[in-house]
This record gives C-alpha cells, structure tokens and sequence, in this order.
C-alpha cells in the first residue's frame, strides 16, 4: 500500500469515527460505534494499524505518527460521547447536585450579648492593666453607703430607691425602712471590698448586676450591669482619668473618639464629673467618674496624703444597646429565643 | 430648676450668646436641659427665655436665680449684684405680738418669724406676676406671690400665716400628734405621725414644717396682719415627712438639699421689704429667732500643689484665688508659699475639705483644659481562672445547641415555691418588688430557665434550650447574715436525661475533671420519680439533674419532655484542670472485643464498668457502653443483655491475640463472679 493511500484512509476513517460518534444519542449507538472503532478484537483502528506492514519501510515513520494523531482523536471522541452519555455534562457531575441548596447547619446556640459586651470590655480594660474582680450582690450599708461617703441622711439611702432586704425584726411584708442588708445599688461596693483587702496600687474593673427599683420601660429596669473601674497608686491624676477613658473610647467606639467631662456630684468621688463620647456627631453621655474621695481613702485604711486614684462607672446596658442597635432593655432579660438567637 | 433670662438679668450682666452661655453652663455644673421661647411657652413674655437646668444634690445654692447669676458671674468674671433690703418697721416690738416655742429642734434648727400688720391684699405687680408665671409658677395674691418670687430668688422658702388665725398668738414647732390631720393649702386632709414636725398654734398644727402650709392659717382676701417664717428644717426630716405624706413641693426640695443659714434672715427681710411695696403694711421692729447664732465654718487650707496632684495641671495662684472669692470664699490673705486659706461661704454647705475646693477651681477652670496624653504605666493582667472557665462552659454549652439567657434574680413566691434543691431555709426577700410582686432572691436558677421555656413555647412555639450562669442566694443561718451567693450554671432542654447528661460529661470533661462524675438519684416533687439525681465529682456535691414532671410541664403549658440541671461553678472548678496536660499516646496497636452479658436487670452500668475496669487494670484504655436488649422469653424476667466493647493495649508491647483472650477471660470471670452476669455467644 502506497503512502498515500494509507494516509487517505487513516484521513476517512479519522472523519467517519468521528462523525459517528458525536451523532450517538444513547447508550446502545455509543456502545456499537466504540467497537466498531476502537474495539479491542475487530475495531476499525485495530485493522488499519495492522495494515502498516504493507507500507513501505522508509515512509513508515510518516505514516506511524499520522496513525497516532487519528488514534488520540479517535479515542478523545469516545471520550467525549461517553462522558456525554453517561450523563452531567461536560464535568461528569451528577445533574441531581444542586449545591446551591442550603446547608444544614449544626444547632449551634448564642452568647446573650451581655455576656459579649463584658467579655470586650474586659479585655480592652484587661489590656490597660485592669483585672477583673467581683464581689457580693447582698450588700451591708457599710459597704454600699458607709465606706462609699453616703451619710446616713443622703436621699441615695431612701428605701425607695434602693431593694432592702425585709427581716423578721421589719416583717417581711412592711416597706419603707432602711434594713441591714439590700441588693447592691452600685458596683462601687467592690472597690471597698478590693481596697480592704489590698495594698496599692491597685487596678481593677468590677463587673455584674447592681439593683434600683425603677419601674421597667424601654430605656430601665429595675437589674441591671455596670463596670466599675478604680486605679489607685502614688501619682494618679485626672489627666490619667481622661486618657485611660479616651483610650477606652477609642477602643470601644473604633477611630478617634472625642470625649469630654461635665462637673456632677457623687459622694465617693471629688471632682466628680459625667463623661461624654462624641458619637456620630453628637455628646453621648455614657457614665460617671472621678477622683477617688479622701473619705473613700480613709475608710479602708489609706492615706489621702500617700495615694489618690480615679473611679468610673459605665452602664453595660447603654453600651451594649447602642453597639447592637437594642431598643429595648426588656428584651435582654426576656429569655426569648427570637432575641437571644440574633446575637 | 428653672430660670428666667429677664429674671437673671436682675443680678448679672447676661452674654450676648445665650447658647454658648448654656454650653458653658453645662460644662461647669449646672446641665442645660432645655431652653423654652415664648413661641413655644405662652407664659413666657416676648422678651424672655425659660432654661432649664439640672442641678445635683450638692447644690442648693443654685435653687435660686440669685445662685445661677453667680456662677454666671464667676464663669464670666462679671459682677454679681445682690439685692440689700432695707426696712422701715413699726415702733410695735414683733415680740410683744408674737411668741415662738421650738420644741424639736432635731427637725428644725432655725426658726424666725416677723410680722407685718396691716396690709391690704391684692394682686401682685405686674412684674412679680410676669417673673412667677416665666417659670412656671401660679400667681395667688401679693402677699404668698412675694413669698414665692423670693423662694425662686434665693432659694430659701418661706411661708405666710395669717396673724388673725394664729391661737394664743403663739407659734409652737413640734412633733406632729400620734392621729393628728392637717388640711394642707391643696386641700387635701393628711395624717401625720410624731416623726413629722409642725408648725401649730396654741391648738392645732397650722404647716408641715418644710413640706406645705396648712389651709386654715392662709393668707386671704380678708387677711390684714401676716406672720413671715423663715426658718431652717433638716434635710432627713423633711424628705421623710414628703416622702410618707407623697407630698413633694419647691420647699421640700429645698429643704432637703439645705438652706443658706445666713440667708434666712435675708430672704425673711427681703419678702417683707416686697410686700410692703405691693400691699403695705408696716413691719413689726425686730425678729423672733430661735438661733441667731452662726456657726462660724474654719478657714480650709489648699496647697496648690494638691491641685496639680489629683488633677495633673498646674493653675496660677491668682486664677485660683479670683474662683474662689468670686464663688464667695473669703481668705484674709493672698496665697503664698504655695498654700493659702479660704473660707467657705455660708450658701455652700458642700464645701468642707481641700478635695473641695480643689473640685471649685477645676470646674470653674474648664475640665477641658485637662489633657488626656497622659498614659498610665504599664502593668501585668491577668484573665481570672473563673473567666477562663465560664468560656469553656459558655463554649460547651453553646456547641451543644444552648443559648444564654439573663433573667431577673429576683422572683414571685410561685416560682421561689416551684423548686429549691439547694437549701431548706426559705428565701431571702425584698421589701419592695422588683417586678410584677416578685420579691423572692432567688434559690435556683432552674424555675426562671423553666418559666423562659414555658414563655418562648407560648409566644413562638419554639422549644428554647436555655442556660444562665448567675447567682444563686442561700441564706445564711441568722437573718441577719448575707447569704450564701452561689455562682450556678443552669440549664433547660428537651430531648431526654441521657442527651443532657452527655452535656454535663462533656462540660466536666473540657473543663479538665480529676474525678469521675457520679450519679445518685433523690426524691422531689416536680420531677419523674428515679430521674432526678444529685451529681457528684469524686465525693463532693456537683449539682442537679431531672427530668421535669408531666404534671408540673401541665401548670407551665410545655410540651415534654423537659431536662433541667443545675452546676455549681465553684465546684466544677474546685476539680478542674484547665489547662490541659498532654497524656502519652501508646505506639503499639490496640484490640477491641465487644462482649454481650446476660445479667439481672437491678446492675446498674456503673457497677458493671468498674467490675470491667478492676479486672483488666492498665491496660484496659476504655470501656464503652453499645447497648441494652431485652427479651424475657430467652432470659427470662426482670434479666437484659448488656452489650459492651473493651479496648486493650499495652504502653510497652504488641499485645498478642493469646495476651487478649487471656484479658477478656478475666473481665468474664470477673462479670460472673461478682455480677453474676453470663457471657453470651
């Protein structure tokens, strides 16, 4: 067989193997069209291959890679057809996978925001040098108002503001009376507690539950949670004060935040002040602060000579309210899952 | 408080600004509420502004427009003019026409009285009229208007009686009788006790001392001859009184944030001079006073530098010195070497100590002028070991399906009654309630978890899986004592008692348990009966576990079934290791046999896994419960077949199939002996 006639039929039967291929439809022309052409015993390709021998010896080598190139796309054809046939298209995925459905998801449950707010301002005042440290939710009037500078006739002592414990001695029904013992109307109660039992300098944060009996509405209830910082060593001032709740600022809130003092009146601090943050424009009050009293001082034991300090409260709610954009409080202690599960 | 522009403008020379005025206001202690225009408040004159500001506690001083102009004045260094009333009296000695008796002068320290005779009432200039009604005050006659405009001017109150309707001539200050009523002048009948104070005649009480006249002694039409009091009640007594009564009035206010000793007698001679103006009448010579003498306070001493210590600036001596005499501090001299000595003024009760007046200058100076680069060093934190483990519960609890919740500490009695497995000793209680009559400190965590389940299903149908970390208050052996405060984990959740106690084990076993959890079932109403246990870690109390009741699930309308457990976090910590220690993993291959025991139904699987463990030792690495089967008719009654796999390995060899048979063979022995548990084949 000439050279040219061998290349002529390789060329028709590249053409006709192809032809046929792409046209099967099913399963069974796929099946008959592979081994009429690549079939392992009687294949088309099979038959020409062997007729290479008749082909003379010096245009073998042009005629062995011509075979080669018809048997590559011959064999890509059948692969194709398969593949096509075997159904999912070009990648050979299952046309049934939708994976555009949604996924199942572990029941995984919340953290109430609360707890994610205390968690951050923790570790921001962690990060300052504040550990935190807590103390009893059952007060003494030694340590809620005594020690904190509230005289016995300052109208933060009046039974109705503050959860007196009722006693046998009161009855338990009758109100109205200042008792010996009432849930904590601040946090501040821990700072005596810190200060009593250590030694400057001292840098702590208390957080947890304090109690007033305010009747429940969008903005109060009667529980809720405050953070309390105290800092007192040799050589604290004011203007350690307002950097260290600049920084907290800046850290809560994000970007520069600016903050200002407005002069108020607490009696375990002097100078007492309210600290705004500039947010969105506008002065946001978010607490009090001030420099720790002497009184507080000598109430523990200290020298107002020796030491001073600074002290701030903050209002968990407020600000665990306005980073969630929370508009009622009630929902915090709601337990309810359509709330709790947002968080 | 509210303030009149037209009326401040009386003692100051008021700012072109008005807003920067109330800026600067707010800045330096007296908080700018708001600001009403006559467009906005009829009342107000064309030409005049109502702001209202806040005043705090400390402050009486600026419950007056007088006390708001000074600090205008000192804020803008301006001068302050502060009315002299002068008065032309009678040759008529007030004595001879009235006599004062205080018999309780724990509530009223300072009483004066004057008298004017013969006025003729009427109504009151125009002026007075216009300055009561900018901020917000009713108008009545000349007489009790004057009282009011000189209230709103110094802050001092006062009151008018009509001599005529005075018994005996004669003004008693007394605890109120035990039963005895006043009609006061809003015409209302209140019943006093001896704690109160009065003001009465020879008869009757005649005033609530501090508090609001009384309506039979007022100043009338009729009225030719009034008594002026000007007097000083305390604080305590007075917010007692107003409190019990519910009966709150500028004078209440004022005398519960105190008075200006030195203004009494001021104001007492000032209302007279204006009603004299209006309404005639010649005043009486001289005052009745209960105590004339003034205290005079001790010069404080302030070191600049305290200054610059607690407020971390330097300010000069002379603008110290010009804040605190223009705020009405007197000092005989200039400062000099570094300290100087200053007197308070009469009207600043709050001013006592160095920290004071320190707070006076920095106020008055600007807050703002306090830097804020001025780092504090820095120090080590560190996380507390409770942190650390409330994330690890939060993170257990969280992955295993459980939300947090907060509920209120304190409870109704239906939810105190509903459960307490820690404590007999009945609740502590508040004397007022929280909310919706819960007075209760709560006992256990689990009622409120059970009653946020029982809500969540009623609203949304959704079945909550709930967890609190709170206190829990069990208290103490006194009443007198503070409680016990608990630090609980709880939870509520649905599926069955083993799903939630796989929750527990996981909890105990995250947070680095030494010992093994146990179980031991107690007897409570509210639970199925066998399905509440008290867990235990090694021999201490961990906490509880049940299944809830269907009949209590009933009262709360849930559906079952319900399992609630509640941990005790200092005992879960007392037990932890929460830093975890690598355990060496054995290199050799290990060999798993599960074994089908046959056996009566009374061994309980913890007997069955220590008699398992006890009879391999080391080199058993675990043992696992498959299951429970039953069948009567092939083991007969009241027996089930337990199935279990052992894991053997040895840390030093390839343990043989012969050295696992010879393991197996002694478990089986052992199960036999002790159990008497058969080996099925």
């Amino acid at each position: 067989m000439s050279l040219q006639n061998f290349l002529s039929a390789l060329d028709s039967l590249q053409s006709e193997a192809i032809a046929t291929l792409d046209a099967a439809s099913d399963a069974e022309a796929f099946e008959a069209a592979r081994v009429k052409y690549v079939g392992q015993k009687k294949g088309a390709l099979k038959d020409i291959q062997k007729q290479m021998g008749s082909v003379a010896a010096d245009d073998r080598k042009s005629a062995g890679m011509r075979l080669n190139e018809v048997k590559q796309a011959i064999e890509k054809a059948v692969a194709e057809a398969q593949s096509r046939i075997s159904g999912g298209g070009e990648s050979g995925a299952d046309p049934t996978f939708d994976p555009t459905l949604p996924g199942v998801r572990p029941a995984i449950g919340h953290v109430h925001p609360i707890t994610q707010t205390i968690t951050h301002l923790t570790e921001i005042m962690g990060r300052m040098g504040f550990e935190a440290a807590e103390g009893p939710e059952v007060e003494d009037p030694h340590h809620n108002f005594v020690a904190l500078n509230i005289p016995e006739d300052h109208p933060a002592r009046d039974p109705l503001d503050n959860f007196y414990l009722a006693t046998a001695a009161t009855g338990a029904e009758k109100q109205n009376v200042e008792g010996t013992r009432l849930l904590r109307s601040q946090t501040s109660t821990v700072q005596i507690r810190v200060m009593a039992n250590r030694k400057p300098p001292i840098r702590v944060i208390s957080l947890g539950r304090v109690y007033r009996p305010d009747d429940p509405d969008a903005t109060h209830f009667p529980m809720f949670h405050q953070m309390e910082g105290l800092l007192v060593d040799t050589h604290v001032t004011m203007a350690n004060l307002k950097t260290v709740l600049r920084v907290f600022a800046t850290n809560y809130l994000g970007g520069d935040v600016e903050i200002r003092f407005r002069p108020s009146f607490f009696p375990f601090t002097e100078p007492s002040v309210e600290v705004d943050f500039l947010w969105d424009g506008n002065w946001i009050e978010f607490g009090g602060a001030g420099m720790v009293d002497p009184n507080v001082f000598r109430a523990v034991g200290y020298d107002p000579e020796e030491v001073s300090g600074f002290a701030f409260g903050l209002g968990v709610e407020r600000l665990c309210m306005r980073r969630h954009g929370i508009k009622d409080i009630r929902d915090l202690y709601s337990g309810d899952m359509r709330f709790l599960s947002q968080f | 408080m509210l303030v009149s522009w037209k009326w401040l403008s009386r003692y100051v020379a008021l700012p072109a600004d008005r807003e920067q005025l109330e800026t600067r206001l707010s800045l330096s202690g007296l908080n700018h509420e708001g600001t009403e225009t006559p467009a906005e408040n009829p009342a107000l004159s064309s030409d005049d502004v109502c702001i209202d500001l806040e005043v705090t506690s400390n402050r009486g001083d600026c419950l007056g427009h007088l006390g708001v102009a000074r600090e205008i004045a000192v804020l803008y260094d301006t001068e302050l003019r502060v009315p002299s009333p002068t008065l032309e009296t009678s040759k008529t000695d007030v004595r001879s026409l009235l006599s004062v008796e205080n018999e309780f002068t724990e509530a009223c320290p300072r009483y004066t009285a004057r008298v004017i005779q013969g006025v003729k009432v009427g109504p009151s200039p125009d002026w007075m009229q216009a300055a009561l009604a900018s901020v917000g005050i009713g108008v009545v006659n000349n007489v009790v208007d004057a009282t009011n405009y000189v209230l709103m001017e110094c802050g001092q109150p006062l009151h008018a009686f009509d001599y005529a309707n005075i018994a005996d001539k004669k003004i008693v200050v007394r605890p109120a009788r035990a039963k005895e009523s006043i009609t006061a002048i809003d015409h209302r009948q209140y019943e006093l006790d001896p704690s109160m104070c009065v003001i009465a005649d020879a008869q009757a009480a005649s005033a609530v001392a501090g508090v609001m006249g009384g309506a039979d002694s007022e100043v009338t039409e009729s009225t030719t001859d009034v008594v002026i009091e000007s007097a000083i009640f305390t604080p305590l007594s007075v917010r007692r009184t107003a409190r019990k009564l519910k009966l709150h009035s500028p004078s209440s206010f004022r005398f519960e944030r105190r008075v200006d000793p030195i203004g009494v007698e001021w104001a007492s001679r000032r209302v007279c001079q204006l009603i004299v103006e209006s309404a005639g009448g010649t005043v009486a010579e001289g005052i009745i006073d209960t105590a004339p003498e003034i205290e005079t306070r001790p010069p404080i001493v302030l070191r600049l530098s305290q200054l610059e210590r607690i407020l971390g600036i330097t300010i000069d001596s002379s603008e110290v010195e010009r804040i605190l005499t223009a705020l009405g501090c007197q000092s005989d001299a200039k400062i000099s070497t570094g300290s100087g000595a200053f007197s308070a003024p009469s009207w600043r009760h709050d001013l006592t100590r160095e920290a004071d007046l320190i707070e006076e200058v920095a106020r008055i100076h600007g807050y703002d002028k306090i830097p804020e680069d001025s780092p504090i060093p820095v120090a080590p934190s560190s996380k507390r070991t409770f942190d650390s483990a409330t994330e690890k519960i939060r993170g257990v609890l969280t992955a295993a399906g459980l939300s947090e919740a907060m509920t209120p500490s304190v409870v109704t009695s239906k939810l105190d009654k509903a459960l307490s497995p820690w404590t007999e000793r009945p609740a502590l209680s508040t004397q007022t309630a929280m909310l919706k009559g819960a007075k209760r400190l709560r006992r256990t965590l689990l009622p409120s978890l059970i009653e946020a389940r029982a809500n969540n299903w009623a609203s949304a149908s959704i079945e909550a899986d709930l967890f609190e970390i709170a206190h829990l208050y069990l208290p103490g052996k006194s009443d007198e004592d503070l409680p016990e405060e608990l630090y609980a984990v709880a939870l509520v959740c649905g599926g069955d008692f083993f799903s939630a106690k796989g929750v527990i084990e996981s909890l105990c076993e995250r947070l680095g348990a030494r010992q093994a959890l146990s179980v031991q079932p107690v007897d409570s109403p509210g639970f199925i009966a066998g399905q509440l246990v008290r867990l235990s870690l090694g021999e201490s109390s961990l906490g509880y576990l049940g299944v809830v009741a269907p009949k209590t699930l009933k009262q709360w309308k849930l559906p079952g079934p319900v399992i609630v457990a509640e941990l005790s976090i200092p005992a879960l910590l007392a037990d932890a290791e929460l830093v975890p220690q690598q355990q060496i993993v054995s290199m050799f291959p290990s060999v798993e046999r599960d074994l089908n025991f046959v056996m009566s139904e009374s061994v309980r699987w913890n007997e069955l896994e220590n008699v398992v463990r006890s009879a391999v030792g080391q080199q058993l690495k675990s043992v696992t419960y498959r299951e429970t089967y039953r069948d009567p008719e092939k083991d007969g009654k009241d027996r089930k077949r337990v199935l279990l796999s052992v894991q053997l390995q040895s840390d030093e060899t390839t343990l043989s199939g012969d050295d696992a048979d010879a393991l197996v063979q002694s478990v089986i022995g052992a199960c036999k002996k002790k159990l008497d548990a058969e080996l099925l084949g």
